[in-house]
């Protein structure tokens, strides 16, 4: 009689906690803390910075562990290939890569991928079916987005066919390649001439001395850079040589120096990215794979065109402006 | 459906205990978990509303004190001077610049300090940084609006300031117009404040994994927000439109208002700056609280379940306290069946139990002393019953004897009347023996010698006697007059109305197990129906052999034998007795079985 009246209040309690349970998302469990392949940690106030603040925003909201790792500065291929290979060893549950070479990342991702290590690459991509997805700028459109403005100022300059100088930061890495494709989709469908492209394998020096270069040509009425970098470079040698009338210039990225060029109007426009919201999306993208989600296989995380009129608006300052205080 | 049935006690006790408590537990449990979850809940909003009004009160502090500069500033006989002065010169610029250089560097909450005058000459607080000359101040929406309202300090919302080159600080910036004698428009005192401080501020209201808050300007836009960009990209949304019918609500309610709204599992509350016209929100998340409930209500129910099992088990040992002493003095109970006296002794249990067992004891004593009387009574009466049989000699038997002593004085025999006398009188002797119920053998036999001496004189050569005892066995201890009644009977149905002469023989021998006194004769002896009507005289009640044969009448056929029969069954127990063998013409023998008994056996 004891027992049985026992066993009956055993099940009438667990059944009170079942029925009152309230419903609600199961926590992720998980180990390892996913890891973070970088391009290059962050420097203090730079894109990777806020890469990271969105990173450790989805992190928080998710609840998904992250442990960031890569080679202190970019273009540092070998070191990253040595990260990447420790961190397949260390058996995390995803790994999200920015990968600094298209090509030389890929046997790697191939090796994660036989150890059953999901992949969603960031920012660069790799040249592999491997990854679930690839969350970044669509670079391609981010060009279009750079090469239609330049029709537009050229436009509004009287010229709207001119001549369009291409500085890209470098042939084989794929942001140089696709917004180098963007931007001559657009200026070709816009009617615009494209002088051709000078790679500065992303040293200002270079970007200046090409700019130098361009400007001797009194044909070139527009020029495009394709990276932070190369935009500082033209910037530079069009305020010297004072061509800012005569030049359009179009660059990439929100460096405080590219938004004082902004301001001079020796750019007159900038495509930013927006990296808070790449590295949000990627930890989530990643927390969704983990959780048994499907997730797209590219994930666009936009682009936006500033000008020296918008820069100011109160929708983009954040994105301008990461930080409270940007001293140069 | 099979009714369960509670048969004993202790069933009833169990369930009856465990559904009540399991009713009062679960009941309990869910009303003080409502409670705590009202309470938990409460208190949640509780904390978020006192975090919320600190956070707005914070805010207008720290408003108030940028303010106060601001109108310091504004008052200072310098800035006075330097507006009301149509063409100041350098020296007061520099002073002037000085002066928001000190002030500059004594709070560093406060990134820049500048004032314009209407003719837009303008001195900026930290004269190491040029102003951009691609700036422009009257831009900004916040300037017109302190331009038109005089006096007043309107604050700007958060934004990046970029009158400096190549510096791009967030800040809030308080401005205020300044009215300058002789002037249509008046002069600008611009106070930024690093809005790093006001998202310190807000950070700390950040609480939980889902809470955080964000503040609105009083057109609704946003002033500061944690993840600004995910929410102007659209990947985070807040209800804004909802959000905003809020800020005239507040506006309109007294300062510290606070009003709430929760929408899906998003609680919202909301508090007015009015200083700043800002309005606070705080976000958490209900979906938190519920794990917090959730994780509280498997708490309960393992608190609940402790403490029925404790109180299951205090009951069922509670049952068992009330039925363990029931079911004990119930078993002492039984064993009077079996008809022996137990008695319950102490029985651990209730007083009411305790009080039970002592009755019951009480009750079981009196029986057992009311059986052991009883039982006194009926050994005494059985004594009586045997002396009284003892006593029963038959007095014919003296009268005739007295009879034949006067007889022989008179014809002058002394020498039988001596002989009988003496006779007579060991027969008293032995008949008396000092009260005891046992003598020896031989002494037995003595007594039945001096009988049968008398009766030999009396019944002159009617018969004749043989003893046959062996003196091994004259020591036995035997049932006193026990062969007398049997040799009477010998004489008076046997041997005396014989017309040739009779023999009386007596013999004692040891069976092994008992001792076997027979008194045999030749005489006429009993047919059968005389035979069995005597054996079954033999068992009759002795009380019927009294009323039978009282003393004065005559004895009837084996009133003596039967007599003897009873008293050694009295003493000795039914195994014994007597029995009878006869046949007519050829005699009697009677046989008295006896224990073996030796001479210390007394009774």
């Amino acid at each position: 009689m004891g027992f049985i009246s026992l066993l009956a209040t055993l099940v009438l309690f667990w059944t009170l906690t079942i029925v009152i349970r309230p419903e609600r998302e199961e926590v992720l469990n998980i180990g390892n803390p996913v890891i973070v392949v970088m391009k290059a940690l962050a420097q203090p106030m730079d894109f990777w910075t806020v890469v990271g603040q969105g990173m450790e925003e989805a992190s928080r909201e998710f609840g998904v562990p992250i442990l960031l790792t890569g080679p202190n500065r970019e273009k540092e291929i070998d070191l990253q290939l040595r990260i990447f290979d420790s961190v397949l060893n260390q058996d995390p549950p995803l790994i999200i890569l920015v990968a600094s070479d298209y090509f030389r990342l890929e046997e790697p991702v191939g090796l994660a991928n036989q150890k059953g290590i999901p992949i969603i690459t960031m920012d660069s991509d790799v040249n592999s079916d491997v990854p679930l997805t690839f969350v970044g700028t669509d670079n391609v459109e981010a060009g279009k987005r750079g090469g239609y403005h330049m029709a537009e100022l050229l436009a509004a300059r009287g010229n709207p066919h001119g001549r369009v100088g291409i500085v890209s930061h470098n042939q084989e890495t794929a942001t140089g390649i696709d917004r180098e494709t963007g931007v001559r989709t657009a200026l070709a469908e816009e009617g615009v001439e494209i002088a051709g492209t000078w790679f500065a394998e992303v040293d200002q020096e270079r970007a200046y001395q090409i700019t130098l270069d361009l400007l001797a040509d009194p044909s070139i009425t527009g020029i495009i850079a394709l990276n932070e970098v190369t935009t500082l470079g033209i910037a530079q040698a069009i305020r010297e040589q004072n061509a800012q009338d005569r030049i359009s210039a179009v660059g990439f990225d929100n460096a405080p120096q590219i938004l004082t060029y902004l301001e001079q109007e020796i750019l007159q426009a900038t495509v930013v990215q927006q990296p808070y919201n790449m590295g949000y999306l990627a930890v989530r993208a990643a927390y969704y794979h983990l959780r048994g989600k499907e997730i797209p296989n590219q994930i666009n995380t936009g682009s936006i065109l500033i000008t020296r009129e918008n820069m100011f608006e109160r929708e983009y300052q954040e994105l301008l402006f990461p930080f409270a205080e940007m001293d140069e | 459906m099979k009714r369960i049935r509670l048969r004993t006690l202790e069933d009833r006790f169990y369930v009856t205990f465990t559904l009540l408590f399991f009713i009062s537990i679960v009941t309990m449990q869910i009303v003080s978990f409502r409670i705590s979850i009202q309470t938990v809940s409460n208190n949640n909003a509780e904390n978020n509303q006192i975090l919320l009004s600190q956070l707005v009160s914070q805010i207008n502090a720290y408003l108030g004190s940028i303010e106060n500069l601001s109108r310091t500033l504004a008052q200072d006989p310098y800035s006075q001077e330097y507006l009301n002065t149509p063409d100041p010169s350098p020296e007061l610029s520099r002073q002037l610049q000085e002066r928001f250089s000190l002030a500059l560097q004594a709070r560093d909450d406060v990134s820049g300090i500048l004032l314009a005058r209407p003719d837009g000459n303008l001195i900026y607080g930290d004269p190491t940084t040029p102003l951009a000359p691609w700036a422009n101040l009257y831009s900004r929406t916040w300037i017109q609006e302190a331009l038109a309202n005089p006096g007043r300090t309107v604050i700007s919302p958060s934004y990046v300031q970029n009158l400096v080159e190549n510096r791009y600080a967030w800040v809030v910036s308080l401005v205020q117009a300044v009215e300058v004698p002789n002037q249509d428009s008046p002069a600008l005192l611009m106070v930024d404040m690093r809005f790093t401080r006001i998202q310190e501020l807000s950070m700390a209201l950040v609480n939980g994994e889902q809470g955080y808050p964000f503040i609105l300007d009083q057109e609704g836009n946003y002033v500061f927000h944690p993840t600004l960009q995910l929410v102007y990209s659209g990947i985070k949304t807040e209800p804004l439109d909802k959000l905003r019918t809020f800020i005239p609500v507040l506006a309109s309610k007294p300062p510290g208002s606070l009003e709430s709204w929760v929408s899906g599992d998003q609680r919202y509350l909301l508090g007015r700056s009015n200083f700043s016209g800002w309005t606070v929100v705080s976000v958490s998340s209900e979906e938190e609280l519920m794990a917090d409930w959730q994780v509280a209500q498997v708490i309960f129910a393992l608190i609940g379940l402790v403490v029925f099992l404790i109180i299951g088990w205090i009951s069922n040992y509670l049952a068992q306290s009330i039925t363990r002493p029931v079911h004990r003095l119930q078993e002492v109970m039984r064993s009077v069946e079996t008809g022996e006296f137990t008695r319950a002794g102490v029985i651990e249990g209730t007083d009411e139990i305790r009080e039970l067992a002592r009755e019951y004891d009480l009750m079981v004593t009196r029986i057992s002393e009311l059986v052991t009387a009883n039982a006194r009574e009926q050994e005494l009466k059985r004594k009586s019953d045997l002396k009284a049989l003892q006593a029963q000699i038959n007095p014919h038997f003296l009268y005739n004897t007295l009879d034949s002593i006067i007889w022989m004085g008179e014809m002058g025999q002394n020498i039988d009347l001596v002989k009988m006398t003496s006779a007579l009188a060991r027969l008293f002797r032995i008949s008396i023996s000092k009260g005891k119920e046992l003598i020896a053998l031989k002494d037995e036999v003595g007594h039945v010698v001096s009988y049968l001496t008398i009766q030999e004189m009396r019944y002159k050569k009617k018969f004749t006697y043989e003893l046959d005892i062996p003196p091994s066995l004259e020591r036995c201890q035997v049932l006193k007059i026990t062969l007398q009644p049997l040799v009477e009977n010998a004489i008076y149905h046997g041997v005396r109305d014989l017309d040739r002469p009779g023999t009386i023989h007596i013999s004692a021998r040891n069976d092994g197990e008992s001792l076997i006194l027979e008194v045999k004769d030749n005489g006429q002896g009993m047919n059968p129906d005389e035979l069995r009507a005597l054996g079954e005289n033999l068992d009759q009640p002795l009380e019927e052999v009294w009323e039978e044969a009282p003393y004065g009448g005559s004895p009837s056929s084996g009133t003596g034998v039967r007599n003897v029969h009873q008293r050694i069954r009295l003493y000795f127990g039914e195994t014994y007795g007597l029995t009878l063998e006869s046949s007519e013409g050829d005699g009697t023998c009677m046989r008295a079985t006896l224990p073996l008994l030796g001479m210390e056996e007394e009774l």
